[in-house]
């Protein structure tokens, strides 16, 4: 199978998860954001080219799914799988705990700029009162998920050949 | 330092995306119809997944409610109780009150209960974190239902249809800081335009009553109709506070009939004259 059909493949399956089962699953109110998931994770481990372009069909298809206007995740994600490409290049040592932390982070970022970009297209996508608390929530529920995601994501960007070899000098 | 991968321009490959998105974003606030289309097609393709794993969480749910639930279930009913002795209490009132509402209708001579009205079932909230003051109910075009109609309870207006699939849609709740509705005061006839406010059970009108019209606490607001995409006459709610000592502009603030807690079934409201082939 190619990378392409394996990149497709996952984020149909997301797409389908996203609707039905963790739709279910919420928290005051907020729910995993997977896709957005899926776009950092192929930022961090397909680089930021093609993290740019999954990311972007993730958020067409959150677009088409969501009733929002066609465009507005697709204008977020991207960056974000770039930014994080970026910030993984340059990190030395990568651990779990770090990994975590940084996708929690990444998280909230992107769900905090959607919401930005949505207020600035005229949506009033979220309450004021409980924006704070939704998207903490969120964003945790969505980094508690990323582990199983990662594994996916990996599978289809990197489509079971070794990652790049990276020559990484410290302090130069 | 890392690498630089030899195959990735990634700043020409993002500007194209970020190109791509704003053209799209900005056809899509242009009311671009193919765009629409793919959507509601990517919806379609997607709901009888959504159908299916619907009727099997079903039990799942209902189970998890019936156990993590309980308390909750438990000081709901004691709620309720409470709630329910409040009413008798205010029988009197609200007796007052329906019968000022009957009379008044019944001038403009349309009976609210003789809206014609397709019953739905709330599936829930929709998709995603970008669903405050909006539900998702199982009807869609395939029943006759289209966007903008509004949507109701026995007491009262509850929101409008926002977005209508083939056999799903979203209501727009009334206290959606983007819902809009004409009302008029059943005793004074002053119409305005009344708006969410992103708070539960709260609207506010905040143009079209004069700054000088006589607004009582508890007068009963009905929407106006006329140029309105809904139906006149149907209950919006009562004025808590009529903001009579406006100097500039009057802020009167609506509590609304329906109670947007714990619903199961709702009515969409058919317009007049219906097209042939619609229920």
């Amino acid at each position: 199978m190619s990378s392409r059909l394996r990149v497709v493949a996952v984020l149909l399956t997301a797409l389908v998860a996203q609707a039905t089962l963790l739709t279910e699953i919420r928290l005051q109110g907020a729910t995993v954001e997977l896709m957005m998931v899926i776009a950092i994770l192929a930022g961090f481990h397909g680089g930021p080219e093609r993290g740019a372009l999954v990311a972007f069909f993730a958020g067409l298809l959150q677009d088409s799914l969501l009733s929002v206007p066609l465009g507005l995740h697709a204008l977020v994600f991207p960056p974000l799988a770039v930014a994080v490409s970026s910030l993984e290049q340059r990190m030395v040592r990568s651990k779990p705990a770090t990994d975590a932390v940084a996708l929690l982070l990444a998280t909230t970022a992107g769900i905090f700029t959607v919401a930005g970009v949505g207020l600035l297209f005229g949506l009033s996508p979220y309450d004021p009162e409980t924006l704070l608390v939704r998207i903490l929530t969120a964003a945790v529920m969505t980094t508690a998920i990323a582990a199983p995601v990662n594994r996916a994501v990996r599978w289809a960007v990197l489509g079971g050949l070794p990652p790049d070899i990276k020559l990484r000098t410290v302090g130069s | 330092m890392a690498a630089k991968r030899p195959v990735d321009r990634p700043r020409p490959t993002l500007l194209i995306i970020l190109a791509a998105a704003l053209t799209l974003l900005t056809l899509q606030f242009r009311g671009l119809q193919p765009l629409d289309a793919f959507q509601q097609g990517v919806r379609d393709i997607v709901e009888p997944v959504r159908s299916l794993s619907d009727r099997l969480t079903d039990p799942v749910q209902t189970a998890w409610n019936g156990v993590f639930g309980f308390e909750a279930l438990r000081l709901e009913n004691e709620r309720l109780e409470v709630e329910l002795a409040r009413m008798r209490g205010n029988a009197l009132t609200s007796e007052a009150d329906t019968e000022l509402l009957n009379r008044l209708l019944s001038e403009v001579d349309i009976a609210y209960s003789d809206f014609d009205a397709v019953v739905v079932r709330i599936l829930g909230q929709p998709p995603g974190n970008f669903s405050s003051h909006m539900i998702e109910v199982d009807k869609g075009t395939d029943d006759g239902i289209e966007e903008g109609m509004a949507v109701v309870t026995g007491a009262g207006l509850v929101g409008r249809l926002e977005q209508v699939d083939r056999s799903r849609s979203l209501v727009q709740l009334a206290t959606h800081p983007d819902f809009r509705v004409g009302v008029r005061l059943v005793t004074s006839q002053d119409e305005g335009l009344a708006k969410g406010t992103g708070t539960e059970g709260i609207l506010r009108i905040e143009s079209g009553v004069r700054l000088d019209a006589q607004v009582d606490n508890d007068e009963v607001l009905v929407t106006s109709g006329g140029r309105s995409l809904f139906p006149g006459d149907i209950p919006v709610g009562k004025v808590l506070d009529p903001d009579s000592d406006a100097d500039y502009r009057r802020s009167i603030i609506i509590g609304l009939a329906a109670d947007l807690e714990n619903l199961s079934f709702l009515k969409v409201v058919l317009p007049a004259e219906k097209p042939e082939g619609m229920r």
